[in-house]
């Protein structure tokens, strides 16, 4: 295995409100390595954004958070960071692209300018300097037409082409880790397919990794090389994504891969879907996340927290009593 | 844009023709016939005759339209006729106090420009901090503190207690720092709020968080992202307050004995000298709706989502 | 009524300081005449420009009134003058309003004019040219800031008028078969009236200040009827020697500005929610300590 990048350790983060205390992330541990890129999977609400988030310092503004746990970044810690420090690392080392690339430019600036400033900070460009390398980085991301896109707003750009400008604003200093937060899901189904080739082909010019978290296994599937399964803020299975997506462990990887609509399914035929709801994340969680959905649980799985350990003979992590279980039989046998 | 830009004129020249038919109903329906004060004033004791004479070279026998368009040609070339109380011609009048007040409405203007961002800025810089509690609660007073109580206070402390200022009179720069701070300070608290207020919503909208990632500091985007985000809304509060101020003349000019046109619309309005009071009220009015097309011409240039209406492409 | 449990859920809201200043100038204005140690009116050469003493609190003005007397005795004139101006400005308004927002189309364009242009003139101009044409008196003042406050009333009333009949539960209604007349009465109307009063007293506090600045220039209330602008304006010739006749009206004056400033301002903002105070911040963190960590 190449060295990992990125090295979440135990991870927890603690958000605080007006008339609750929230875990949105519960102990989750993986890692990154150089030019690889590991998939974040999971329902809305079970912390994959907040975990990537909250220790860069990136939560909305109103929002007060405790992060504990280690994340070692290229042989510095994140965790206990301060905001100077991470400064430093925002856009040089560790860039983001968001969920909704319209709002997430600035509506009273030139395109131009918003990726331009990037090499001016991060790379000492000059002005001059800084507006050529943004037209390049416009050309990379596959925007036509680039010196008139320069000069346009936000608001005369179609969501595609707002995701491309978030990109190169991302690339602009070219970090070592890119973390995408959902990059495609507010754009047309079209679009979505070139925005994460644009993706996949730029990881591999610049050597980057890269973090993509999604709500879409088909997203997974083609373009990831390890995939987290996060369910209640807690990794339910972790591994290459060959052997997840193939030979699913946990329950809930099991349930969300046979959700999957096939084209042998008749029509008509029910969707195959998981009862229940994710529990809310305002108080400790007895026991498995998923016990209260899960078919095949048994009752320890409802009174104490599975470990997360690796299934022999494979690169598989999973938390799960049942799997382990299996394990230790066979183990005996 | 052009095209938003004429439709906004076109309603501008629409509200000036508007405005110029109520000032020329006021008036035809004023009270008193003016044809009797002309000649009194020129022969005491004038005979009806006389009267009769000045009604016809006044042209007030004849019918509206005609008496509008006579009344209308004159004002374009100043002529706002003559005043009940001192017989002199308004015109002359309000252009010799013009710069008096021009005076006064473009310090105020600079004092409360300056200030706003001054204050607005400081509390955005930590918000909720001290410095942010306290430009909030400067801001509140400046903004309830009627302004001639500011005047006079001013005037207490300064003039009167510390002789720093002249009292009154328009003496020179000295004597423009008491009122420019007096008619500056309530524009520059209401409009601190917009600034501070307006920072602190684009700090929370989606585009600041992108703006962190990319690795710059809080005060930076502040000044680069956010500033330009509040111009809209500035700009109109702008207009609002320099209409404030052009009206706050007209209770300042007297408080420091400064001869300008507010001063003398009070005069009319007190005397009930008619002609005055309908030539001010068409002078302001006229004033407020150019100052109105000029902020919207303003908005509409600051803000990218209206220059440019192409939408997408 | 639903309208009830609102008004106290958003009371309970705003700063409290505010409250207590405009509960207070209620308070004052209401039983002013019962408070008053001396009369106000009363004039009294011998003790004229007379300091604080236990005789008059506050001193007395160069006429010998008793200044502490005047101040309260100004404050039921705002009061009444207040209370009267806005009964026929909202009377005016809500109505051309709510029917301008009802009817729509032709009606709605041209009153909608009229509104366009008394918002586009400044109060205090036409207060005073209303002044100008038909002279000085309590009942001209009140006319003339009727006529300049109306236009905001109205404009507010149309929009809420509109919102109100676009809600899909007005088309139920008329399809139901209620009349023209229920809806406005029984629907249009109570929400509008709402929705006003809270600008209404958003606004309360530049009403307050036209009042004195009208007094203040001679042209509002007319002595002997105190009024804070009136005081202050009296004492202007003494301010050297007796500065507390200019100070004390202009302090009262402001407070109960700075009471409605600040409730308009409360009301108006939608507050970007702020960080957690330490206190609270604490107990959070504290709570999730006693998790049990498994």
């Amino acid at each position: 295995m190449k060295t990992a990048l990125l090295k979440v350790n135990n991870l927890k983060v603690n958000l605080y409100t007006e008339h609750a205390a929230v875990r949105p992330v519960d102990g989750v541990s993986y890692s990154v390595a150089q030019s690889e890129t590991v998939a974040i999977v999971g329902e809305s609400g079970c912390g994959k954004t907040v975990m990537n988030f909250a220790p860069l310092g990136l939560m909305p503004t109103g929002v007060s958070i405790d992060v504990k746990g280690s994340i070692r970044f290229d042989g510095q810690e994140l965790v206990g960071m301060s905001e100077h420090g991470l400064r430093l690392i925002r856009g040089k080392l560790i860039s983001t692209i968001f969920q909704d690339p319209m709002s997430a430019l600035n509506p009273s600036r030139l395109i131009g300018r918003q990726i331009a400033e990037v090499s001016e900070l991060h790379l000492g460009h000059t002005t001059k300097q800084a507006e050529a390398w943004a037209l390049d980085l416009v050309k990379l991301v596959g925007i036509s037409d680039p010196e008139y896109r320069m000069k346009q707003y936000p608001h005369e750009l179609s969501g595609g082409l707002c995701q491309r400008v978030m990109i190169a604003i991302a690339i602009a200093a070219e970090p070592k880790l890119l973390i995408a937060d959902e990059p495609s899901t507010a754009l047309d189904v079209t679009v979505q397919a070139q925005i994460l080739k644009l993706l996949k082909d730029i990881q591999m010019r610049l050597n980057m990794a890269m973090v993509i978290i999604t709500h879409d296994i088909g997203v997974v599937a083609g373009n990831a090389d390890h995939v987290a399964v996060m369910y209640a803020g807690r990794i339910a299975e972790y591994g290459p994504v060959e052997e997840v997506l193939v030979n699913p462990k946990h329950p809930y990887t099991k349930g969300l891969i046979s959700a999957i609509p096939r084209s042998e399914d008749p029509i008509g035929s029910p969707f195959r879907g998981l009862s229940g709801m994710p529990p809310y994340l305002e108080g400790p969680i007895r026991g498995c996340g998923f016990s209260p959905r899960c078919t095949a649980a048994i009752d320890r799985c409802s009174t104490s927290r599975p470990s997360f350990t690796q299934i022999t003979n494979t690169n598989v992590l999973a938390a799960c009593h049942i799997v382990n279980q299996s394990e230790s039989q066979g183990a005996m046998n | 844009m052009r095209k938003l830009v004429i439709k906004r004129a076109r309603n501008a020249i629409i509200l000036l023709f508007l405005a110029s038919i109520l000032c020329f109903t006021l008036v035809v329906s004023a009270p008193g016939n003016i044809a009797i004060l002309i000649a009194e004033l020129r022969t005491p004791g004038a005979s009806t005759e006389a009267i009769h004479i000045i009604e016809e070279e006044l042209g007030l026998n004849n019918p509206l339209h005609i008496r509008y368009f006579d009344w209308l040609s004159g004002v374009v070339k100043g002529d706002f006729g003559i005043s009940y109380k001192t017989g002199e011609s308004i015109g002359e009048a309000m252009a010799g106090r013009l710069s008096t007040t021009g005076t006064l409405v473009a310090g105020g203007f600079a004092v409360g420009f300056v200030l706003s961002f001054v204050l607005g800025f400081a509390g955005a810089l930590r918000p909720y901090g001290f410095l942010d509690s306290l430009t909030r609660s400067v801001a509140l007073l400046g903004a309830s503190t009627p302004s001639f109580f500011v005047g006079a206070m001013l005037i207490y402390a300064f003039a009167v207690e510390l002789s720093l200022f002249p009292t009154f009179g328009f003496v020179g720069p000295q004597s423009w720092v008491l009122p420019w701070i007096t008619i500056g300070i309530l524009p520059a608290s209401v409009l601190s709020r917009i600034v501070r207020v307006g920072l602190e919503e684009a700090m929370s909208k989606p585009f600041a968080i992108t703006a962190r990632s990319k690795g710059l500091s809080r005060n930076m985007i502040l000044l680069k992202d956010s500033l330009p985000n509040i111009a809209p809304t500035y700009i109109n509060a702008l207009g609002a307050q320099a209409a404030g101020m052009t009206v706050g003349t007209i209770v300042i000019e007297p408080l420091f004995a400064w001869h300008g046109v507010g001063d003398l619309f009070l005069q009319g309005v007190r005397f009930r000298d008619f002609m005055v009071v309908q030539a001010g009220l068409l002078i302001f009015v006229c004033f407020f709706i150019v100052l109105n097309l000029l902020v919207d011409i303003a908005v509409i240039m600051s803000d990218p989502k209206l220059r440019r209406q192409g939408g997408q492409s | 009524m639903i309208m009830f449990r609102d008004i106290t859920e958003t009371i309970s809201k705003l700063p409290k300081l505010a409250i207590y200043l405009v509960f207070f100038f209620f308070i004052i204005g209401l039983t002013g005449p019962w408070l008053t140690p001396h009369d106000p009116l009363i004039v009294n050469l011998l003790e004229a420009g007379v300091g604080p003493s236990a005789e008059h609190w506050m001193g007395t003005d160069h006429l010998g009134r008793d200044t502490f007397s005047r101040l309260i005795a100004s404050a039921r004139t705002s009061l009444v003058g207040m209370s009267l101006i806005l009964a026929f400005a909202l009377t005016i308004g809500i109505s051309i309003g709510t029917l301008a927002g009802y009817q729509r189309g032709k009606v709605e364009e041209v009153l909608m004019r009229m509104v366009d242009v008394g918002q586009s003139i400044p109060s205090l101009i036409v207060a005073l040219a209303v002044i100008g044409i038909f002279g000085t008196g309590y009942w001209n003042m009140v006319l003339a800031l009727a006529i300049a406050w109306w236009p905001g009333f109205a404009r507010v009333s149309r929009v809420v008028a509109v919102n109100v009949m676009n809600k899909p539960h007005i088309e139920s209604l008329r399809v139901l078969g209620a009349s023209p007349a229920r809806i406005f009465f029984l629907h249009l109307l109570p929400t509008t009236i709402g929705a006003v009063l809270v600008y209404a007293t958003a606004d309360a506090g530049a009403l307050a200040l036209s009042i004195a600045t009208l007094s203040f220039l001679g042209l509002g209330i007319q002595p002997p009827t105190p009024e804070w602008g009136q005081m202050l304006v009296d004492g202007l010739p003494f301010l050297e020697s007796d500065p507390r006749q200019v100070i004390l009206p202009g302090l009262a004056l402001t407070l109960v500005v700075i009471g409605f400033n600040f409730l308009g301002e409360s009301i108006a903002l939608n507050r970007v929610p702020k960080p957690l105070s330490r206190l609270i911040l604490k107990r959070r963190r504290f709570e999730t300590n006693e998790w049990i960590k498994e």
